[in-house]
């Protein structure tokens, strides 16, 4: 079990010491149970962290707004920053570093292992509390602990866990600075991707009819890409609205400028949108699942990355987020990598 | 800008195009693309009169870019290119839309390949409306060659070279150079001495003034392209200095370690410190590191004092020396087929079976036996000898598909040379077909069955194993039907021949191709037979595909001339279609650093630079780069865009 208060002590410690400038974390939200991104400055401010299977957020992403708005400003940063990561977070830190985004030392990961459980699904939690309100929500061992208005409520983890974290395989943030909580890697709470095989079990016209659904559903709001700190291009391939003008733009670039997808966010042009996002995350998806949550008409995203994540790992061994020096997915090639497609 | 003239000559190719796709039609419907400014279609527009109609249409209309569609671009584009600087335009602004290979070929119906030609043509002429003419990157020659491999091949190449006053390094793995022609015998059909007519080759080679002979040596790592290769070669210490060396044998005398000697094929053993044959060059002992006791005076130390010049010097290091060259000949040879993979013949393990080269070595006058065909069992001489063609060759469900070419030739003389040494023995062959094409081989073949009253049978072998002292083959004589069994003293076995080991990484280190069969891949298999598909590097040899000794001196002398014309020239052009960052968009992730196989991207500053003289356009980063920041000249995101646009709609 990992004490909130060893957290606490080391983003304290951290900003007394002046070795980081900011502590990214979780506090407590103003609707209800959940947890909210912190970005912590001061030492007052360290007592409100939490840690609760409400923090889903990916902070990494914070860390890409933090980089952006330097770069806005025309400032370089004068101290690490330093940001509470889970399993898939500190992966997601690794890409980002294996990708130059920012170097090692500009980060000071604190790691927090999601143990034998992970976060909340709110999906599958509101049934089981039978319309009551949740205010707070903890860890306990197997099993997470809600308080209502009616009383606690216990609840095994495994019924109102996410998906992703039921599949996770590295509940533990192996790139870190300092860790708490056990290191529970190779815990098997389902098997890993097994939304995915549930949902490929089915024939291809049924597969079809679902997505087509899907694919007519998205309102291309864009929280998804919002919300990934894979997708931090100034940018988007298929965005044909957020042309970044630079001082190296060429009249030419801005007269050239490719519209891939319309705007009309009918079928046809999700599809693109949906199906280049899956692509340009193959390798990089580290499976947060933040896509997915943050998605307002529930489309089931995180399918498709699961799916070019499984491929990547059975067709060449590779694992998103393994080390920060290894070899990219997409860039690399082997002699040993399958080439029966080719023919 | 102002709008673009484009030509477009569409052509029949015969009936290789115009019998699947309407080609008047394909000529109309581009004559309505808004840049068009004319078209034109013709039987054969890669004929002399085809093309100077598109000289004289460039001129007549004032064209500024053309399209021609037609066969692929391997074929015809520089031919058209060359033919828009005739008419006094930009080269870069001719492009082809292959219908032939991309549609005709491939398609049957006329009214659906009429279509594909269209939208192929049409997609090439929008690619066309946004390429910008550029000219050519000159960069300068080293006028310096190296061949890879010391046997025949890169022998002849070198001294072919060296000859047209061109330096040459000759890299060889071995501790001598002969490679797999100075291990034989006797040759086809004539019969004479190979290591008589391999020597002089040899010492021409190594006294030759252009040539530099690295023996112990292997080609590490290859950086650069055609024109400037730079190319690191790791230099193995013999420990015995070659200038020093007396060649007096006295310190495999005192070697106490014995191993199984490799030029011998095992007949023999070695000693830690050796000499491959009487002939090597460099004439020089070589300590092999591995067998040695350690290179430690405390452990041995006895060849070094023994040694009375002081040749052997246990300090002498490896060391890794970078040579840069203007081309490269792969002359690296082929091994035989492993024996492990055939377990009905023995997989290797039955005494007195042999291999085709174990059989050379038993001839030849400087062999384990002194030329005296004697069974390595009990050293007697055998009287009755099967040789087995086609082993592992010829067997697409087993082993090799194809036909290893040498061995209907070889077994041949095997056969004629037993007779020789032994008057009184018997030699049987199995075989599938005779394969006997060559001047003076099916002669010699007859020869063989007639003078020498060699049995041939048609059929396989189907097992052989130990039987009272002898090797009981079981075949087949599928001419009269009847199954055969003899008692053999000796089997020798003509394995299919396969590509050296090595072959794999060298054609990696090279970024050359290697085809089904894992032999090294020429560029066109008629057109283009002793160049490989990466500019500046040929074949020569075995290495390519299996063939006899003038074969292979022939394929020499063909890939030295290719060189000699390729570092003749004072300036290369290299193409301007190479790859250019957008910076605006790179965020330096790196992705094309690792992608390209050129090294020709690095970081710098937080984004990608492309280095120029290493770029060979061949669009891995274009490919790979999420943000689409980095695009080839010509070959830009917008183009594909656009080309993607007119194909769908």
């Amino acid at each position: 079990m990992i004490d909130i208060k060893d957290i606490r002590d080391t983003a304290r410690d951290m900003l007394t010491k002046g070795e980081a400038r900011a502590v990214i974390g979780y506090r407590r939200g103003s609707r209800g149970m959940l947890a909210e991104p912190a970005f912590i400055t001061n030492l007052e401010q360290a007592d409100e962290l939490v840690w609760d299977p409400t923090c889903f957020h990916n902070l990494s992403l914070y860390l890409v707004e933090d980089r952006k708005f330097l770069a806005h400003l025309r400032k370089t940063a004068n101290a690490p920053i330093a940001i509470v990561a889970k399993g898939c977070d500190a992966r997601s830190i690794v890409v980002l570093m294996q990708e130059h985004y920012f170097k090692r030392e500009d980060v000071y990961i604190i790691g927090v292992s999601c143990e034998g459980t992970g976060v909340v699904d709110e999906r599958k939690l509101a049934p089981l509390l039978n319309g009551a309100h949740a205010t707070s929500a903890a860890f306990d061992g197997d099993d997470f602990v809600f308080t209502t208005a009616e009383g606690e409520k216990r609840l095994p983890a495994r019924e109102v866990m996410a998906d992703r974290c039921l599949e996770c395989r590295n509940p533990f943030p192996k790139e870190h600075n300092a860790v708490f909580g056990e290191d529970k890697t190779g815990r098997q709470l389902a098997e890993p991707f097994a939304a995915l095989t549930r949902f490929e079990a089915q024939g291809n016209s049924a597969r079809w009819d679902i997505w087509s659904r899907h694919f007519d559903r998205c309102i291309r709001c864009f929280a998804c890409r919002s919300v990934c700190p894979m997708c931090y291009c100034d940018e988007c391939v298929v965005d044909s609205i957020s042309f970044p003008v630079t001082a190296e733009t060429t009249a030419e670039d801005k007269a050239n400028r490719i519209r891939w997808i319309e705007r009309s966010a009918v079928r046809s042009e999700n599809i693109t949108y949906l199906m280049t996002r899956a692509m340009h995350l193959a390798g990089r998806c580290t499976d947060c699942g933040e896509c997915e949550r943050a998605c307002p008409v529930n489309v089931p995203i995180r399918l498709l990355n699961n799916k070019m994540e499984r491929e990547a790992r059975e067709k060449f061994g590779y694992e998103p987020g393994a080390s920060i020096g290894g070899s990219s997915l997409v860039a690399s090639f082997l002699d040993s990598d399958p080439g029966d497609f080719i023919r | 800008m102002s709008k673009k003239r484009t030509g477009v000559f569409v052509c029949h190719c015969g009936t290789n195009i115009a019998a699947t796709v309407d080609v008047a039609k394909v000529a109309k419907e581009m004559a309505g693309e808004n840049t068009v400014a004319f078209t034109q279609e013709y039987v054969y527009m890669c004929s002399e009169p085809g093309q100077e109609s598109v000289v004289q249409a460039i001129k007549d209309n004032k064209l500024d870019s053309v399209v021609v569609t037609c066969c692929s671009p391997n074929l015809h584009e520089k031919t058209f290119r060359d033919n828009a600087q005739r008419a006094g335009i930009n080269n870069f602004t001719v492009e082809i839309a292959n219908i032939r290979e991309q549609c005709s070929w491939v398609h049957k119906d006329k009214a659906k390949g009429t279509e594909k030609a269209i939208k192929i043509s049409r997609s090439v002429v929008r690619r066309v409306n946004r390429n910008k003419p550029m000219d050519a990157i000159a960069v300068p020659v080293t006028r310096r060659a190296m061949v890879i491999g010391g046997g025949i091949a890169g022998i002849q190449a070198a001294i072919d070279i060296g000859n047209a006053g061109i330096e040459v390094i000759l890299v060889e793995k071995q501790a001598t150079i002969g490679g797999r022609m100075l291990q034989l015998s006797e040759t086809f059909p004539t019969l004479d001495c190979a290591q008589c007519v391999m020597s002089p080759k040899m010492v021409e080679v190594n006294r030759h003034p252009k040539v530099k002979v690295m023996t112990y040596s292997e080609v590490q790592e290859v950086a650069g392209s055609v024109g400037n290769f730079r190319v690191k070669v790791f230099k193995r210490s013999t420990f015995v200095d070659p200038d020093k060396c007396k060649l007096c044998d006295e310190c495999t005398e005192v070697c106490p370690v014995v191993v199984p000697n490799e030029y011998e094929h095992g007949l023999t053993a070695r000693r830690a410190i050796y000499i491959p044959y009487a002939q090597a060059i460099p004439a020089s002992f070589t300590l092999d590191e591995d067998a040695c006791l350690g290179l430690n005076p405390v452990v041995c130390g006895k060849c070094k004092d023994v040694c009375e010049t002081g040749a052997i010097d246990y300090d002498i290091r490896s060391q890794t020396v970078t040579e840069d060259v203007g081309a490269i000949v792969v002359a690296t040879g082929f091994d035989l087929y492993d024996q492990a993979n055939i377990p009905e013949l023995g997989g290797g393990k039955i005494e007195d079976v042999l291999d085709g080269l174990q059989f050379e070595r038993l001839c030849s006058a400087s062999g384990a036996t002194h030329g005296h065909v004697l069974r390595p069992s009990d050293h007697k001489e055998p009287k009755d000898v099967v040789f087995i063609q086609c082993v592992g060759s010829r067997d697409p469900a087993k082993h090799c598909a194809y036909c290893s070419k040498i061995c209907c030739m070889y077994t041949a003389k095997h056969a004629r040379l037993y007779k020789k040494h032994c008057p009184d023995g018997r030699a049987y062959i199995f075989y599938i077909d005779i394969r006997s094409g060559g001047k003076g081989y099916e002669e010699f073949v007859q020869r063989t069955m007639e003078d020498d009253d060699t049995l041939y049978l048609r059929g396989r072998v189907s097992r052989l194993y130990r039987h009272n002292g002898k090797v009981r083959v079981h075949g087949t004589d599928t001419l009269t039907g009847q199954n055969v069994e003899i008692d053999a003293d000796m089997v020798v076995l003509a394995l299919a021949m396969v590509p050296s080991k090595g072959t794999a990484e060298i054609a990696k280190t090279l970024k050359i191709g290697r085809d089904k069969d894992l032999f090294l891949a020429e560029a066109h298999p008629k057109l283009r037979p002793v160049e490989s598909i990466t500019g500046g590097i040929y074949l020569a040899g075995a290495a390519q595909a299996p063939k006899d000794i003038p074969e292979t001196v022939a394929q020499a002398g063909a890939a030295a001339a290719k060189v000699i014309a390729l570092l003749s020239q004072a300036t290369l052009s290299r193409s301007p279609l190479i790859a250019k960052v957008r910076r605006s968009h790179c965020t330096g992730c790196g992705m094309c650093v690792e992608a390209c196989p050129f090294i020709a991207i690095r970081l710098e500053g937080g984004k990608a630079i492309v280095n120029e003289a290493l770029c060979e356009g061949c669009g891995s980063c274009s490919a790979t780069c999420l943000r689409a920041a980095i695009d080839v000249k010509n070959v830009t995101q917008l183009q594909v865009y656009e080309m993607i646009e007119a194909c769908l709609a």
